[in-house]
């Protein structure tokens, strides 16, 4: 990997698990702008049947074994970069695999 | 603004499900002739960040809460294609890993949350690609923030009309206000943030957001 995107990599990463991990602790608890609207208007139950993924490992933004506390909120947090970091990187790579078959003979702004 | 389980009409959420998903395809062949080198860690990286950002609920009016959507600010840095797959990609795991949003009702989120502000900020990425920037860039970037919001808040509220989930008493236009006036606060945050956000990548990843323009893009660096 070249020295421009290892940095890219590194320093992005670092403030995303910095803001997950970390700030995210201190956010407002308070209900979101969707849920004070339903409350508001008197919604309170879900009038159809839906579909909430199960709880394996994670109880929202905590580690379903560990309640609310700020390592749990941190495990979450980082888990949910890492998860997100890795699906995107892998569909990178995917659609790098695309484009280098179409334009491998212009290089020319690819190594710094 | 996650949709909740169970707030959908199967006929609504279907609709949403198969409209996203069309748009996420037709994204992904969009995207794999563009991305290059230096946009796949630039994209995975700013799909972190926004995972992240969107943890961090700020208070708007007594009692309720807000937290950056990212979907504006991705269209500007990655256009369209991209924008749209990463921010389906962070709906997708924060609905399967942290039961944030319904599972039915991911199309929907996407929809709202990530194919709407894609394309907006996609409009407002030239004015970025251009060698300077000044107020207009930054007000038009700021204002199309709140817009964005906006539409994605009216956009909820119609589905849940439509799927019948608001009382009978209250009308459409008393609903779409309710959550409108929330989500003004919450949209002046999302346009001051993408406004700073997007002037600091550009000073320190140009190269990177140049680039999915395409060989005009890439000239301007050489």
């Amino acid at each position: 990997m070249s020295p421009y995107n290892k940095k890219t990599l590194l320093v992005g990463v670092a403030i995303a698990v910095i803001i997950g991990g970390g700030v995210s602790y201190f956010a407002s608890r308070s209900p979101d702008g969707l849920e004070k609207t339903q409350a508001d208007l008197g919604v309170t139950q879900p009038p159809h049947e839906g579909v909430a993924a199960p709880a394996l490992v994670f109880h929202e933004y905590g580690l379903k074994w560990l309640g609310e506390g700020f390592w749990s909120n941190a495990i979450a947090g980082v888990a949910g970069v890492l998860l997100v970091l890795g699906l995107l990187l892998g569909l990178g790579r995917w659609m790098k695999a695309g484009k280098s078959g179409r334009d491998a003979d212009a290089p020319a702004s690819r190594q710094p | 603004m996650h949709i909740a389980p169970g707030f959908l009409s199967p006929p609504v959420w279907a609709t949403m499900a198969a409209v996203s998903g069309a748009t996420v395809a037709a994204s992904l062949a969009l995207a794999r002739r563009r991305v290059g080198e230096r946009q796949v860690p630039l994209m995975g990286v700013m799909g972190a960040f926004i995972f992240a950002a969107q943890m961090v609920n700020f208070p708007v009016l007594p009692g309720t809460s807000g937290h950056l959507g990212g979907g504006f600010l991705l269209g500007i840095l990655l256009g369209a294609p991209v924008s749209v797959i990463v921010m389906a990609s962070i709906l997708m795991v924060q609905a399967l890993v942290f039961q944030d949003g319904g599972v039915e009702a991911l199309g929907a989120n996407i929809f709202v949350m990530g194919v709407v502000p894609s394309l907006l900020g996609a409009a407002v990425r030239r004015l970025w690609l251009r060698p300077k920037q000044g107020i207009v860039t930054y007000a038009v970037t700021f204002f199309g923030g709140v817009v964005a919001v906006l539409i994605g808040a009216t956009g909820v509220i119609l589905m849940l009309f439509l799927s019948q989930s608001l009382p009978g008493s209250v009308s459409l236009l008393q609903a779409i206000t309710v959550m409108d006036v929330i989500h003004l606060g919450i949209g002046a945050v999302e346009g001051a943030v993408t406004v700073a956000v997007v002037k600091f990548v550009l000073a320190t990843r140009r190269e990177a957001i140049l680039s999915p323009a395409g060989p005009a893009g890439e000239k301007e660096l050489a």
